[in-house]
């Protein structure tokens, strides 16, 4: 991870977390999510409809679009009712 | 063409798939896994995991006649490879899950006599109710009872199957995860596909409520009655007890330590749960399906 100036997003080396489900140059996109525990990095959202994580180069901010090519959704950021970023799923 | 497909391709299933986690895979698990000893060799637990094998493999049954018969409902070229697909993943489904019928002892000569004596009717029922919206070539309706009311609930309850195999019977937990990585794409495509019929024709909600609240009660009155099962749950305790212990983590919780009761809680908390979010977030009221 490299640090940010002021404002600016950081920026993650992302590294393959074995996810094979998809193909092999998008992996290191995506991780098994562990459950209740698993804590989620401010590069990663949880996409609602097939529960996996999905993995961004960058720092999410709202309005940023994501897609799950596990289950082939697209997403958009959002503020959660608790002020933490999560995933809403575009239609 | 729906827009969610206008990233999928056959090529990328290609990749994904056969290509992918399927890879080296004989029947979905690794060559020369094995069913535990015990499972083969204690009458009462073997009968118990030939019933588990039996609902998927009639489940599937029905996912296999439904995604191919939908194909040609499909009312754009996105949906119709999308599941030419799904249907070759349904057969692969009743493929590895019959394979584990013959290796749990079934013979092929008995198999369609033991899959009648041992399908759950509500099962049954529902792939009755299903094949008939497909016959019809009904495409919304073969989605909403296919890839949202049934693969939505199974999607759970799979995983849930899985996280009890992972340490007890790792040849069966691997068969599950790449049919979990398949639901993934199943169930993407329901409420994908849904989500967007009701956001571009409002006017179709009622009528995806309506199916929802005919096709639910089967499929929920079929995990209950699995999950009721005690024996179910001593054949689980006689695995642990036969593999010194072990932890089953699911949603932050050891399955080693619940009862049936829990277990049946725990389920409800979770499938009822995800499938009325899964509704919610298509614009669709669940509806509490009332008794047949």
């Amino acid at each position: 991870m490299s640090e940010p100036e002021s404002g600016e997003r950081r920026r993650f080396e992302l590294d393959d977390r074995g996810f094979n489900e998809v193909p092999k140059p998008y992996r290191r996109y995506y991780r098994n999510w562990d459950g209740r525990g698993d804590v989620l990095g401010p590069n990663e959202a949880l996409c609602p409809v097939c529960k996996i994580v999905v993995r961004s180069s960058r720092e999410l901010r709202p309005g940023d679009r994501l897609y799950c090519m596990a289950c082939m959704t697209w997403l958009t950021v959002v503020e959660g009712e608790s002020g933490r970023l999560e995933a809403r799923v575009v239609y | 063409m729906a827009d969610f497909l206008s990233a999928y391709s056959v090529q990328q299933w290609l990749e994904s798939a056969p290509q992918g986690y399927l890879k080296e895979t004989e029947f979905g698990h690794a060559p020369g896994e094995r069913e535990p000893d015990l499972l083969l060799s204690d009458k009462v637990l073997n009968e118990q995991a030939i019933r588990t094998t039996v609902q998927l493999v009639v489940g599937e049954r029905c996912a296999l006649a439904a995604s191919s018969g939908l194909i040609n409902a499909a009312p754009d070229d996105g949906s119709k490879r999308f599941l030419a697909t799904q249907t070759l993943d349904e057969a692969r489904h009743v493929e590895i899950f019959t394979q584990r019928l013959y290796e749990l002892g079934v013979s092929q000569a008995e198999l369609e006599n033991v899959l009648e004596a041992h399908a759950n009717p509500n099962l049954v029922k529902f792939a009755e109710v299903l094949l008939e919206k497909v016959d019809k070539k009904d495409f919304v309706a073969g989605v909403v009872g296919q890839n949202i009311v049934l693969e939505g609930m199974a999607f759970n309850v799979f995983e849930m199957l899985k996280a009890a195999n992972d340490e007890l019977n790792p040849k069966f937990a691997h068969t599950l995860s790449g049919t979990i990585a398949d639901e993934r794409r199943h169930v993407g495509f329901g409420e994908n596909r849904i989500g967007s019929l009701i956001r571009e024709n409002p006017e179709r909600k009622p009528d995806v409520e309506r199916l929802q609240k005919e096709m639910s009660y089967y499929m929920l009155a079929t995990f209950a009655d699995t999950f009721r099962d005690r024996s179910v749950h001593e054949e689980m305790a006689r695995l642990r007890g036969a593999s010194e212990g072990g932890s089953a983590q699911w949603q932050g919780v050891n399955l080693n330590e619940l009862g049936p009761e829990q277990m049946e809680a725990i389920l409800a908390d979770t499938v009822l749960k995800e499938f009325k979010l899964r509704l919610e977030r298509i614009g669709i009221e669940y509806q509490t399906p009332a008794r047949p």
